[in-house]
């Protein structure tokens, strides 16, 4: 109860005779509980295997890969992997060195087919090239970028124009194409601003009369630069960053912040912060579903929903209003608790809202879930197996409707989600309508978490008291003059949290959220990459539509809630 | 995986009520004709707010525009620390700090430029918390819009307290 | 519809006024959504705020049937030049509101892939505050908006007038 994310530093740890040896030049126990292991370039792609395939180790879910510039080191670069075995639970990070005259690693996508756009992110972002990658191109910045955004030596402000002239299509789109009956296909592009795409998704496909036989993404729409703004940034300027990646259910991405770089200071979180944190998460994760629902229902011609989701969204954004400040963006979690203390009304209107939330559901519910028009249009549309999903580092509430009850909370309990009851929604069918019926429940369980929680709310400091990590109380700062000395040199210093890395994950709206974070001990993160859900559930989306309709298409992206802010950070 | 508690949310074939789309249908129209019958006849429950006309009632924390807080003699209370302007993600804080010949050690120091950009700024409210003198506080006034940006850099005139505190809109600040 | 001295007759403006006040009342928006902006314009056309009360009902994404472009989330390099075609495809007369800081002026991503302010490449005629503008602040730029046409002070009248002046000289 009292540890905060101490509970992911006991993660389950694989037997250390399994490991594999040639190639590893060592192996290291992270403070978050991860097994760290530093493996030479000629050796990595046996390591990888050996990884995945030996029994007892079975790491079926590869979570990131990424690129962290050390510019000093002759080994400029890392290339790091993350990876999990949902079977076992424990974790490994996989660390590459490898020089900026020959930065080559082999591709993973053998392996695991998730590594295909974290490869490209790392090429773009890096320069890091990945020999044997199937499309190995820029994919956040536009062709007219020159360089790589987050190598130490690049200027944060330094703009590159694209004009219309250099605008990107696929190789494979231009140019004519008969079918086998020697008819002309045509290029269909969708977005980037188009209704269906939800702002800011691009997809090029190519069309046999109305089938989809082939398509493209492209994504990068949005990206803000989010890991580069974090370096120039102090440790707690980042949690209104954080905010904006996934704008839907922003309490959860500055919760999983702060646990990550709370695991690095090693800070306790008050009890009565989780709980906080909790509730809000959950209120959060609704209302990040009902827009999900809300909009691919409109794009399926059901705009009534729409209505009665944005009314349970308008009703919580009370609440967050009344304890934040802020409707969308919340900026409320602080490392080491939350920015203040609940209103003292906080919990009379928990409880009203969970009296009302239900009843929009059960209409959206009997407006919907039985109607046959609606189970025509979504049952066997995006069908994906569970083991395909997975190979994709599917996670969240998509992976769940394929049949694998994989849920952060359950597998990795953070802020006393262990004593909580709620069960994990899955289906077995994994289409567009499993997808729904999944968040419809997950939604129910949310309202059941909140109720225990709201129910158990303990009294006490919703921030920890070191000064080295938390503003003291503002009673104290005028009065005190310690107290006014700590303030001032949170403020000009920031925190200082001190050097090695971590990762954190929790379980956001759309699957795993991890910050992968690197510090070197001062007031500024030296390299925090996002693992957004969204983005490994996105890169599969082309491969689904080959062979379904126009109109599937926009029904499965609706179904897969990406949010691009996420994806493109 | 360790075992953990699951709900199947499948649902099967379609029962064949359900499969002459009739029922759900009907179903379904129940559901939004009892909301408009129960919007015009029944207890009012509508929700669309009327605005301009009538404004919801705001949280007593919500971050809008800001307000440089006076002391009792009218000056800013403000001494120019650059605290908050440290803080702001947005850098949207200008300050050009002057020396006040009459005053007191404890303010010897005040602003003689204080600009927010309000078009950068992101109503984060990490200046409010920043800053040790509670001179800047949040108002609820968050209606604004302007028709250039230089409009929208507001300076100590637009920013200063209007009259008593308590009549202050006020917004995010510490203590509620 | 000027004299050459720069008058107008009583009839041109009459219906110069009675077209503005249809104009105000129905205007269409085009939402250019991209970002946490795009989630604040949803709650704006929803039931708590319905922005139909403003005649501004008809969100149409296609830039032919709609006059009010309202440019919500931040803009990056990458969708600038899809965003300049999209305003350009837009008939006249044509208006921009801009939501919140990034479209404004980037916010606090003084960055290497964003767009600082929309007004380098597309001309603004309000910009509305806030990260993100609560829907009270995004309706209070609609009806600004709807003042600045009845009184023909938009980008739009600015570059009719000079036109108008250009071609009365010419003529």
């Amino acid at each position: 109860m009292t540890a905060s994310r101490t509970e992911t530093t006991m993660l389950p740890q694989p037997q250390v005779d399994l490991l594999p040896k040639e190639g590893v030049v060592a192996v290291e126990h992270g403070v978050d509980g991860h097994t760290v292991l530093t493996v030479e370039r000629e050796h990595l792609l046996d390591v990888l295997k050996s990884l995945k395939e030996t029994p007892g180790l079975d790491c079926n879910l590869l979570a990131d890969i990424c690129g962290v510039d050390y510019p000093e080191r002759d080994a400029r670069f890392d290339v790091v992997y993350h990876l999990g075995s949902l079977e076992h639970g424990h974790r490994f990070r996989v660390k590459v060195p490898v020089t900026e005259d020959d930065a080559t690693v082999p591709s993973a996508y053998g392996l695991w087919k998730a590594a295909d756009w974290f490869e490209r992110e790392a090429y773009d972002m890096f320069g890091i090239r990945f020999d044997g990658h199937p499309n190995l191109k820029r994919i956040l910045t536009h062709e007219a970028f020159h360089g790589h955004a987050l190598r130490k030596d690049y200027d944060p402000s330094q703009r590159w124009l694209l004009t219309e002239e250099n605008l990107m299509t696929p190789k494979w789109s231009t140019g004519e194409q008969k079918n086998d009956d020697h008819l002309d296909t045509q290029v269909l592009n969708l977005g980037p601003s188009h209704p269906a795409t939800h702002g800011t998704l691009r997809t090029v496909a190519r069309l046999d009369g109305e089938y989809i036989t082939e398509a493209e993404c492209e994504i990068g729409y949005l990206h803000r630069c989010f890991e580069k703004m974090s370096e120039t940034h102090g440790w707690e300027q980042v949690i209104p960053y954080t905010d904006r990646l996934n704008y839907c259910s922003s309490m959860i991405n500055g919760v999983g912040y702060a646990l990550t770089v709370e695991n690095l200071l090693g800070v306790e979180v008050p009890p009565r912060a989780q709980v906080v944190r909790v509730i809000l998460s959950e209120f959060s994760r609704i209302m990040d579903h009902a827009v999900c629902l809300g909009a691919n229902l409109v794009d399926l011609g059901a705009l009534t929903n729409f209505w009665y989701f944005f009314q349970i969204r308008e009703e919580i954004y009370g609440l967050l209003e009344s304890c934040a400040g802020g409707r969308l963006t919340v900026s409320y979690a602080r490392i080491g608790g939350l920015a203040h203390d609940v209103p003292l009304d906080f919990e009379e209107h928990v409880r009203s809202l969970l009296a009302r939330i239900p009843k929009f559901i059960d209409d959206v519910d009997k407006l919907v879930t039985t109607n046959k028009i609606f189970r025509d249009r979504t049952e066997d549309v995006g069908t994906i197996s569970g083991e395909e999903a997975l190979a994709w580092g599917w996670t969240g509430p998509c992976l769940r409707a394929s049949g694998i009850p994989y849920d952060v909370r359950k597998a990795y309990p953070y802020s006393g989600y262990e004593q909580y009851d709620f069960d994990v929604p899955v289906a077995s069918t994994g289409d567009t309508y499993a997808r729904y019926l999944v968040r419809m429940e997950e939604m129910r369980q949310s309202l059941r978490i909140i109720e225990q929680a709201i129910d158990n709310l303990p009294p006490g400091p919703v921030i920890t008291d070191d000064h080295h990590v938390a503003l003291p109380p503002k009673e104290k700062v005028y009065t005190e003059m310690e107290s006014l000395i700590w303030h001032f040199k949170l403020i000009f210093d920031g925190i200082k949290v001190p050097a090695g890395e971590a990762y954190g994950f929790t379980e956001g709206a759309n699957g795993e959220l991890g910050y992968y974070i690197v510090s070197d001990g001062t007031g500024h993160p030296y390299r925090i990459k996002v693992r957004p859900p969204c983005f490994a559930i996105y890169q599969a989306f082309p491969h689904m539509l080959e062979g379904s309709l126009v109109p599937d298409a926009i029904a499965i992206l609706g179904s897969l809630n990406i949010i691009a802010g996420e994806l493109d950070r | 995986m360790k075992d953990v508690s699951t709900v199947n949310v499948d649902r099967g074939r379609i029962p064949l009520s359900e499969q002459i789309y009739l029922g759900p249908i009907v179903r379904g129209l129940t559901v939004t004709l009892r909301h408009f019958m129960r919007n015009l006849f029944g207890h009012k429950d509508v929700a669309t707010i009327e605005y301009p006309e009538v404004k919801r009632q705001y949280s007593e924390r919500l971050r809008g525009r800001h307000i440089l807080t006076t002391r009792d003699d009218g000056s800013l209370r403000c001494v120019a620390c650059y605290m908050c302007a440290t803080a702001c993600p947005a850098q949207c804080i200008r300050i050009v700090a002057e020396e006040n010949p009459d005053a007191p050690v404890s303010a010897e120091k005040r602003p003689k430029v204080y600009e927010i950009d309000l078009l950068h700024c992101v109503f984060c409210g990490f200046c409010v918390d920043a800053c040790p003198e509670e001179a800047i506080i949040m108002s609820r006034q968050h209606e604004m819009a302007f028709s250039s940006r230089a409009e929208a850099i507001v300076g100590i005139d637009e920013l200063r307290q209007k009259g008593p505190i308590d009549q202050e809109d006020l917004g995010y600040r510490p203590y509620f | 519809m000027r004299q050459p001295d720069g008058s107008s007759t009583f009839l041109t403006t009459r219906v110069e006024t009675m077209l503005r006040w249809v104009r105000k009342n129905s205007l269409w928006p085009l939402p250019f959504g991209t970002a946490c902006c795009a989630i604040e314009f949803m709650s704006v056309v929803s039931s708590h705020y319905d922005l139909a009360r403003f005649g501004a009902e008809v969100v149409r994404f296609s830039p032919r049937q709609a006059d009010l472009m309202i440019v919500a989330g931040t803009i990056t390099d990458k969708m600038a030049p899809a965003l300049k075609r999209i305003y350009d495809q837009m008939a006249e007369p044509k208006y921009v509101i801009s939501m919140g800081a990034c479209a404004c002026t980037g916010g606090f991503y003084r960055a290497y892939h964003v767009v600082q302010g929309i007004d380098e490449f597309i001309p603004v005629d309000v910009y509305v505050p806030g990260c993100p503008p609560t829907p009270e602040a995004l309706m209070h730029g609609v009806l600004k908006l709807q003042e600045m046409i009845q009184n023909g002070e938009t980008h739009y009248d600015r570059l009719k007038n000079r036109n108008d002046d250009a071609a009365a000289t010419a003529g």
